[in-house]
């Protein structure tokens, strides 16, 4: 019997597995060749980098001033990344003033120009690094060069001009990108647009509205989202149109946006809300109706401590712990309510909130209550368990989304 | 006999050719992978993603049992990261050391009643605390559950973002790695479901304030060794897994899940060996029976560090468990074996499980055997057999070198030329007598496992100190 390294070697591989340990010994020390010249080559490169960083921050002033003639720079690729790359990031923590010099340096030395035509003409991962450079200038010239890569076939390429239209945070951007998506469906996930659509539609938010209106879908879910982020007080009569759309993110988007605006518009709108079919519509107008600390959202409180929604219940908890001249009260309708997990959900809160010893001061020197209730809501507090016969069994309901309770 | 010796050399023969070869693609698939990742990274800004309000809350849940030593510096660490929407849930797993204690000192806990609603099995919970240092910090004191299967579905119960993230409290993170991790969800998060991060060795790197502030080779051989075995296996396995969406593990110590989707397939299996490779096992099964499209991802950015054994029984105690692990969730899951409905997972990425890795020491054992076998009995070519071993040798060198260069052109994580002299010269050594005492522990957890003997024996950690903490 021959074993299979004899075949190999009678019918002649073995020449063969020669070649191979030679290749596989080639391979290995190019491999090691490579890695210590990139060592040594880097090594050098950044350290000459760092030289240069240093002088040039040194002259920053004259050269970002225009006295030291960009001429001198702009030709040398090695500098002029560089000053690029110290002008963007000096963008990052400038603030307004600083800013404008700064655009004004990048205009007048042809940077921002030389940026738009890469991020026109280049391709691949070059083009992405260009239009992600342009949305850091925030220059409004570049949002065309922006909003054509959109249209790029590739998802990277139209997530990173997303990314610096998003930067840019101007509402020509916004124009920009809402068109886009009006003509071309959504064709990006959903958080990048969002993203952008918030820093771009910050400034003017009544720029939404028509889109909304109109687009269908997801897309209609997703501007729904911006709006409720972005939305103003100014805008309380126009999102009332929302708090009935068959969308249940258009609905939540209302919650939201409601909660930003008019007190007195709000309040019924997020009241109905508040008893939504879907869990998160009643979280967003739970959450609003906390953040307006009126007290009549008291009892629209206590209707959320005992949603089957677990997130419900804690932000309903929230919002009542804010009523810190009625402590007491509040927490005798939380104790009658009869429902654990309400009454878990407020005494969390209020541990949160630090507040507990607040309220066991408030409950004894309440002279509201007799001494027998007193006790009663002392031993509540402490215990954080209802009276065991008035305990309630309320029936869990299966919750596919497994966020509650 | 010699019938016999001959088929098992057969088999062995092209058994070797084909892990190599798989090998090779790999390395192929995740240099161009990683290429193509730093290019992308060029064309995002972390800090923006921290800056919109759309970026999702994360709960993070650290299990720690017996951790005295290193739960100061890792909480701590976990409380720097640097991301806008966080919870961080510690569960003490029934330590019977100064864990609770250490915790409570340091970020002074007072008990408070939470939400805890037992949806996944876990022991019993015996009290709830917040910090007053930092109230995003709760801690979980339950009765020890035997597993860190049990103490996470424990965090999972009081969890309320939707996203999780496991980490284990005796590794560190780096600042911006859950920005980094979530990063995938951040760009598709109708798609990714669950985000797998890199771990990396800490032994011998410097740790100040709980942050990673230089890192450096481990000093002691076995620790270095595991270097390049943790390179390999992330750097080129897992990122060349993903790339076909048929990642199937998410380490324990550094994972992202929608929190829901965990939910849904009952937590962790709570008695389960390997938990984090049988909870992304368990999710693949879910998702690709309700025909979803999605993608589990991973992320190769250098993230999280931990510390690996510095002693053979401990480092042989932990491979024995992983070998026993992949066994555990392999065997239930053999059902999705060639089966069309699980896709790629089943006819793929399960087959190579079985075959490369859960067989690898059967197979090595026998060749070994057989060969010495074959020897004594005149009918191998020692000539060929010497050249099969030096190509052997020399093309595992080339996958070693491979992931080192890996690690080279894209991290740089080792500054210091000495640290990459020695990572290199590894690469050379580790074929004997590491990779045999490895073939045993894995044979060992294997004979463990069809013996019974599931009890997790504790693997053996001098805590951060592994590190020079400062």
């Amino acid at each position: 019997m021959e074993s299979i390294f004899e075949k190999l070697w009678r019918l002649g591989p073995a020449a063969f597995v020669l070649k191979a340990i030679i290749g596989a010994i080639v391979a290995d020390g190019l491999l090691l060749a490579f890695i210590f010249l990139r060592r040594t080559y880097r090594k050098r490169f950044f350290a000459k980098r760092d030289a240069r960083v240093f002088e040039l921050r040194r002259q920053w002033d004259a050269l970002i001033s225009g006295k030291i003639p960009y001429e001198t720079w702009r030709r040398k690729t090695f500098d002029r990344r560089i000053i690029e790359a110290m002008a963007l990031d000096a963008f990052e923590a400038a603030g307004p003033e600083e800013s404008a010099r700064l655009l004004k340096f990048m205009r007048t030395s042809g940077l921002i120009e030389k940026r738009i035509f890469e991020a026109q003409h280049l391709k691949s991962w070059r083009r992405m690094r260009a239009l992600v450079a342009l949305g850091r200038t925030r220059a409004p010239e570049g949002v065309p060069a922006l909003a054509e890569a959109l249209r790029d076939r590739h998802l990277e390429i139209r997530l990173a001009a997303l990314r610096g239209l998003g930067r840019t945070a101007c509402p020509q951007a916004a124009e920009e990108i809402l068109a886009w998506v009006g003509e071309a469906g959504l064709s990006v996930p959903a958080l990048p647009l969002q993203s952008a659509l918030i820093q771009c539609c910050a400034e003017r938010p009544q720029l939404l509205l028509p889109f909304v209106k109109q687009a269908e879908g997801p897309l209609r879910e997703i501007l729904g989202r911006v709006l409720g982020e972005v939305a103003t007080p100014a805008m309380g009569l126009e999102l009332l149109q929302f708090v009935g759309d068959e969308r249940e993110e258009l609905r939540a988007a209302a919650a939201r946006a409601m909660s930003q605006t008019d007190t007195g518009l709000a309040f019924d709108a997020l009241t109905e809300l508040a008893g939504d079919r879907t869990w998160f519509v009643r979280l967003r107008a739970i959450i609003g109706v906390g953040r307006l600390a009126d007290p009549r959202a008291i009892p629209t409180l206590l209707k959320g401590l005992t949603d089957s929604n677990r997130l419900v219940r804690l932000r309903a908890a929230e919002g009542l712990v804010q009523f810190r001249a009625v402590m007491v009260p509040v927490f005798q309708q939380v104790v009658q309510l009869r429902d654990r997990y309400g009454l878990h959900a407020y005494l969390t809160a209020l541990e949160n909130a630090d507040l507990r010893g607040k309220l066991e001061a408030q409950i004894q020197s309440s002279t509201r209550a007799v001494d027998e209730e007193r006790s009663a809501l002392q031993k509540v507090l402490q215990t954080g368990a209802l009276p065991a016969e008035e305990t309630s069994g309320r029936e869990e309901v299966p919750d596919p989304a497994g966020l509650r309770p | 006999m010699i019938r016999f010796l001959e088929i098992s050399n057969q088999t062995l023969f092209w058994y070797y050719l084909a892990t190599n070869l798989a090998y090779l693609a790999m390395l192929i698939i995740a240099l161009k992978t990683s290429a193509r990742h730093q290019h992308r990274l060029e064309s995002h800004r972390l800090s923006w993603f921290k800056d919109t309000p759309m970026t999702p809350p994360i709960t993070i849940i650290a299990p720690a049992h017996n951790e005295e030593t290193s739960i100061r510096v890792a909480i701590r660490n976990l409380l720097e990261l640097d991301y806008p929407e966080l919870e961080i849930i510690v569960v003490n797993d029934g330590s019977e050391d100064r864990t609770l204690e250490e915790l409570r000192e340091e970020f002074r806990l007072r008990p408070v009643r939470m939400v805890y609603v037992a949806e996944t099995k876990s022991a019993p919970v015996r009290g709830l605390y917040r910090s007053d240092v930092d109230s995003r910090l709760v801690v979980i004191d339950k009765e020890a559950g035997g597993s860190k299967a049990d103490a996470v579905n424990a965090g999972l119960n009081a969890a309320t973002s939707p996203y999780v993230c496991v980490v284990d409290s005796d590794s560190v993170l780096e600042r911006d790695g859950l920005l980094r991790i979530m990063m995938p969800i951040l760009e598709d998060p109708k798609r990714v479901v669950a985000v797998g991060g890199i771990v990396r060795v800490l032994n011998g790197s410097e740790i100040v304030g709980g942050q990673l502030r230089r890192v450096r080779l481990p000093r002691k051989s076995l620790e270095a060794i595991q270097v390049i075995e943790y390179l390999r296996a992330f750097l080129i396995g897992r990122e060349a897994w993903a790339q076909g969406n048929m990642l199937m593990i998410i380490s324990g110590a550094f994972g992202l899940f929608r929190t829901d989707l965990v939910r849904a397939v009952g937590g962790y299996r709570a008695n389960s060996i390997g938990e984090d490779m049988d909870l992304v096992a368990r999710l693949h099964r879910h998702l690709r029976e309700k025909g979803a499209d999605y993608q589990i991802r991973f992320v190769p950015d250098p993230m999280c560090w931990t510390e690996v054994p510095s002693d053979l029984r401990s480092l042989g105690r932990q491979r024995a468990r992983w070998q026993k692990g992949l066994l555990d969730v392999l065997w239930p899951n053999r059902d999705m074996l060639f089966r069309p409905r699980y896709g790629r997972i089943g006819s793929f990425a399960l087959p190579y499980l079985w075959l490369f890795e859960l067989f690898a020491p059967v197979m090595e054992i026998v060749g070994i055997t057989t060969i010495i076998l074959a020897a004594s009995l005149g009918v191998l070519s020692r000539q060929f057999f010497l050249q099969f071993l030096i190509f052997g040798y020399a093309f595992a060198t080339v996958i070693s070198i491979g992931s080192v260069l890996q690690e080279e052109i894209t991290y740089k994580r080792y500054n210091d030329w000495k640290d990459v002299v020695r990572l290199v010269s590894y690469c050379f050594f580790e074929h004997f007598p590491y990779r045999q005492m490895h073939m045993i522990w894995r044979l060992q957890g294997l004979w463990q496992y069809f013996r019974g003997d599931h009890v997790w024996k504790p693997v053996k950690r001098k805590g951060l100190a592994s590190a020079q903490v400062q």
